[in-house]
């Protein structure tokens, strides 16, 4: 067919920006649910049950009654948001002491140890399973190797940006194949308190992250976080970009935005390759990338935290926060990077690219996996839920241009999918294809 | 079930939609969209059935009319939805029209116009496909095939604008093939049962095809 004569229609790049976003979290969450079924057996033979922050406070029995269970959840949920939100006004303190090298190492940190602890202790697992013939010297030298280019690749922003981005997706995976190892009303509860939570924290007026985000538009710096960047649409047609100046224009551009909890910033002439968010007709939620000398577009909704936003994403400095440290018995490694990882949120980068904070990729992720633990149907829709929560925040970032919280819509939408699909559709299906009868 | 056969039969149910998916859908970004949303779509249908009929559930009488029942109000229920998603469907097309316009670009061709339909056609089949034949994965094998060919319908239901004829020919097409899995309910039912619905699966596409063919030519006889 001769394609030459016709110019390109729109449905060529329409929604590309959404769908760079939600390739990785599809494949993360598929990552989890495989990590899940394929360990899943052995899980159930590994007695020893664990022991972190989220189960401090009871550890789940199943002859316990429903109602013992669910006041142990919510008692465990209670006590990890209050972790959460101390180590988060803790940030904000760091912050504004101007400790960024300090967050900087600790973010390096952090990520050696998920990756070379955490996935280690995954690899050991699957090492035993499927018997793969390894010995003790060769793991560790490959394991030591991965953990340092992982470092290496979210500490400094020079490497290509495919390592970065299956670095990130790996550590998110990582992180949430040990928080699917929580007891299950626990796991549930926390999810619907962490949206809660990240719903106060960024909407509310004292909430932590609304602070941090006043703080470093205050001082016109970037914000220490770890987020995964969407490559930017290159479009053929645009004008080449010129060399991006190292500028936040947090204040100029407030007139788009309203009041402090705003940072929004609107592109001025935009390249017209990706189209205007702003534009309530239109379908695609693609934010605006204009970059264009000085102007930068950057709009910033953000889940429990904010995301660092640099000039040229290359050289953004990618600081976490710091850890939470453990005495806990059995590995005191996994729940190391809880709170490094709750840096959530969507975000614009100034090269036009969306940005998602890894905490919004971790608790998806938990979702998934936990209901991939009950039956496949389950993770079906929870799936499409998250996937249509994800779309809805987009669009409500369009509409409000404000700070937005990612987590609340998608795991809201996805726990109400998995009860509604657990209790009401499985009976359904049973009966169904018991009879073979379809429709 | 080994993993082996169990990976076999979900590639027969998905293999068609995965092709079509990979060839024509992943390349168009908006396309992937409509797919999700169409999936989401009919999920939510199937679940609000769910909810409807749980009260009822489980049906113990071995009389087929309960279950003919079930069938009738969950294809009628589905056919509304369809006629819901048809105006959605339109709206759509206008509002990208708009778009386009303001982009200075042309307006959507008709196979955009078909390639979107398709992608709300295979998120359908693929939401009926899971739903029904994976769940079904561990004990039966067979009728997997059927819902990777309910795909066309939609394309087919929403091209057909002009002619009232093709509009009813969906509904009553769903309908029929509902009725025809009762049959399966007899105890040697299923030998007669899925024969038939291959056999109502290809006549639907070759209709659809026909009709794709006829509006083709008709626009290029036209330009």
């Amino acid at each position: 067919m001769d394609r030459n004569p016709k110019p390109t229609s729109i449905l060529e790049s329409l929604g590309e920006e959404i769908i760079r976003i939600v390739a990785p979290v599809s494949i993360c969450m598929l990552l989890v649910v495989l990590l899940v079924t394929v360990l899943d057996a052995n899980s159930s033979s590994d007695s020893s049950s664990l022991t972190t922050i989220a189960t401090i406070a009871y550890n789940e029995d199943t002859s316990d009654s429903i109602w013992d269970k669910l006041k142990g959840a919510l008692l465990n949920s209670l006590v990890f948001v209050a972790v959460v939100t101390v180590v988060t006004f803790v940030l904000v303190l760091l912050f504004y002491l101007r400790c960024t090298r300090f967050l900087k190492l600790y973010m390096g940190f952090s990520a050696f140890v998920v990756l070379g602890f955490m996935g280690g202790e995954i690899a050991l697992f699957l090492i035993r399973d499927f018997s793969f013939p390894i010995d003790c010297i060769t793991f560790l030298l490959v394991l030591f190797n991965f953990t340092v280019v992982g470092v290496m690749a979210v500490f400094m922003s020079k490497m290509a940006i495919l390592v970065t981005q299956g670095y990130l997706v790996v550590i998110a995976i990582l992180v949430a194949y040990w928080f699917t190892l929580l007891p299950e009303w626990t796991t549930w509860v926390l999810l619907v308190a962490m949206a809660l939570y990240d719903l106060a924290a960024v909407l509310l007026p004292g909430g932590p992250l609304r602070l941090l985000v006043e703080l470093a538009m205050s001082r016109d710096e970037d914000i220490p976080a770890l987020v995964y960047e969407a490559r930017p649409v290159t479009n053929h047609d645009s004008s080449p970009r010129p060399v991006m100046v190292e500028r936040r224009v947090w204040k100029e551009r407030m007139s788009l935005a309203s009041g402090m909890g705003v940072s929004s910033t609107s592109g001025s002439n935009s390249d017209f390759n990706t189209n205007s968010v702003f534009d309530s007709n239109s379908m695609s939620a693609t934010l605006s990338s204009a970059t264009n000398g000085q102007n930068e577009t950057r709009l910033v909704i953000t889940g429990d935290h904010l995301l660092s936003e640099g000039a040229s994403q290359l050289s953004a400095p990618l600081i976490s926060r710091p850890l939470q440290r453990t005495n806990s018995t059995r590995v005191g490694q996994e729940e190391v990077s809880t709170e490094n990882f709750h840096l959530e949120g969507i975000g614009l980068g100034s090269s036009g690219a969306i940005k998602l904070g890894l905490g919004d990729f971790i608790f998806y992720s938990v979702l998934v996996g936990r209901a991939a633990m009950y039956d496949f149907m389950t993770v079906y829709a929870c799936y499409l839920a998250i996937i249509a929560g994800l779309g809805i925040t987009l669009m409500l970032l369009a509409f409000h241009q404000k700070a937005l919280p990612a987590l609340p819509v998608s795991v809201l939408l996805g726990v109400l999918f998995y009860f509604l699909t657990r209790f009401l559709l499985e009976v359904f299906v049973v009966q169904c294809s018991l009879h073979l009868l379809m429709f | 079930m080994t993993v082996a056969a169990g990976l076999g039969y979900a590639l027969a149910a998905l293999g068609p939609s995965l092709s079509l998916f990979v060839a024509v859908i992943s390349k168009k970004p908006f396309l992937i969209l409509t797919v999700l949303s169409s999936t989401l779509l009919w999920l939510v249908s199937l679940i609000a059935l769910s909810g409807l009929w749980r009260a009822f559930l489980p049906l113990k009488s071995t009389a087929w009319w309960p279950y003919g029942l079930l069938i009738i109000t969950s294809v009628g229920f589905q056919e509304g939805l369809r006629i819901l998603f048809w105006k959605v469907y339109k709206r759509l097309e206008d509002i990208l029209d708009a778009f386009a316009d303001r982009m200075s670009k042309p307006r959507l061709f008709l196979t955009d116009k078909m390639q979107i339909a398709l992608a709300g056609g295979l998120g359908h089949g693929l939401a009926h496909a899971v739903f029904f034949c994976l769940s079904l994965l561990t004990p039966a094998f067979g009728p997997a095939t059927f819902y990777v060919d309910k795909c066309p319908q939609i394309p087919f239901f929403l091209i057909s604008e002009g002619k009232r004829i093709d509009q009813i020919f969906v509904p009553v097409i769903h309908l029929v093939a509902g009725m025809v899995t009762l049959i399966n309910l007899a105890s040697g039912g299923c030998i007669i049962g899925i024969p038939l619905l291959y056999f109502l699966a290809v006549l639907t596409l070759l209709y659809c095809g026909k009709l794709v063919w006829r509006r083709l030519t008709e626009s290029r006889s036209r330009q």
